[in-house]
């Protein structure tokens, strides 16, 4: 039988409370992964960074590797945007424009006919050569 | 939540239970912190990675059991019987009274190992008797004799330790 002086004792005893284990190792390892998953995605967006610059760069230097004159886009059958007008190319004109009027309307009004290829005609001057009876 | 996760969550949930009275039983049988900590370490590691526990009808009993096998298993291949390590802590005492819990130590120290792990698995591990025979493979008379043994050195111990350190001043 216990004696109120063991209960006495083993209240006693029950203060000391036993130190608390380091924490599980599968703790640490279940952070790991959460550490390489942020490094995947910081690879995968600088990754995704790097392939778009380069889409765009291989754009640019697309478009200024195009034709440069009006005549060769047009025999591609492509839209040519218009040629950034230059002090150089002003002269030019200028130079063998008959006159003021021609270098002006040339600039304002750019051709965008294409030359036809032999053996086609194009549907203005088939008409045009039309003799309309009224 | 998929039953691998729950299970794995009740384990650290009954690590955060009984954790500490577990390395401190495991710290009784081995005299070491880092044999006692990578003993019950290692039983809940594999817990996790078989997911085992819920054949258990004791959990608590269960893994005092478990605790005890990975002891005396790692004590069989290391092939030594280390003395309880004095320097080591095992409790913290209360009113941060550390020579109170050296005492207490050196006495559990001085105790049969049988008697020193039914103090520990009762006390601090709060089994009952028959939970402590199971474990043991003993009868729970002969556990109860046992913890009433230990009880009464302790105490003499202790006292003597106490008095001693009350004349020396």
């Amino acid at each position: 039988m216990p004696t109120p002086d063991d209960e006495r004792f083993e209240a006693h005893l029950k203060q000391f409370r036993p130190l608390v284990p380091d924490p599980l190792p599968t703790e640490e390892l279940s952070r790991a992964p959460r550490h390489s998953f942020v490094l995947r995605a910081w690879l995968a967006a600088a990754a995704a960074i790097l392939v778009i610059g380069g889409i765009g760069l291989q754009i640019r230097s697309g478009r200024v590797a195009a034709p440069k004159t009006a005549g060769d886009a047009a025999s591609a059958g492509q839209f040519v945007p218009l040629q950034p007008l230059t002090m150089r190319s002003a002269n030019a004109l200028l130079a063998t424009a008959p006159s003021y009027k021609a270098v002006v309307d040339t600039l304002a009004f750019p051709s965008q006919t294409a030359p036809l290829t032999p053996g086609k005609q194009s549907a203005i001057a088939v008409l045009g050569k039309e003799r309309i009876k009224l | 939540m998929s039953r691998t996760e729950g299970s794995s969550a009740e384990i650290e949930f009954l690590y955060r239970q009984h954790g500490a009275a577990l390395l401190l039983f495991a710290m009784a049988m081995t005299g070491e912190r880092g044999r006692a900590q990578d003993a019950v370490h290692q039983v809940f590691v594999r817990l996790i990675e078989n997911g085992s526990l819920s054949r258990a009808a004791d959990k608590k009993a269960y893994l005092f059991a478990c605790v005890r096998n990975a002891v005396l298993n790692e004590g069989k291949l290391q092939n030594r019987n280390t003395p309880l390590d004095p320097d080591t802590a095992w409790f913290i005492p209360p009113d941060r009274d550390y020579a109170a819990e050296l005492n207490l130590r050196r006495a559990l120290g001085a105790l049969p190992d049988d008697q020193r792990q039914v103090v520990v698995l009762h006390m601090w591990g709060e089994l009952t008797f028959l939970q402590i025979g199971d474990l043991l493979g003993v009868s729970s008379n002969t556990v109860a004799s046992r913890y009433r043994y230990a009880l009464a050195k302790l105490r003499d111990e202790m006292s003597a330790k106490e008095n001693s350190c009350a004349n020396s001043r």
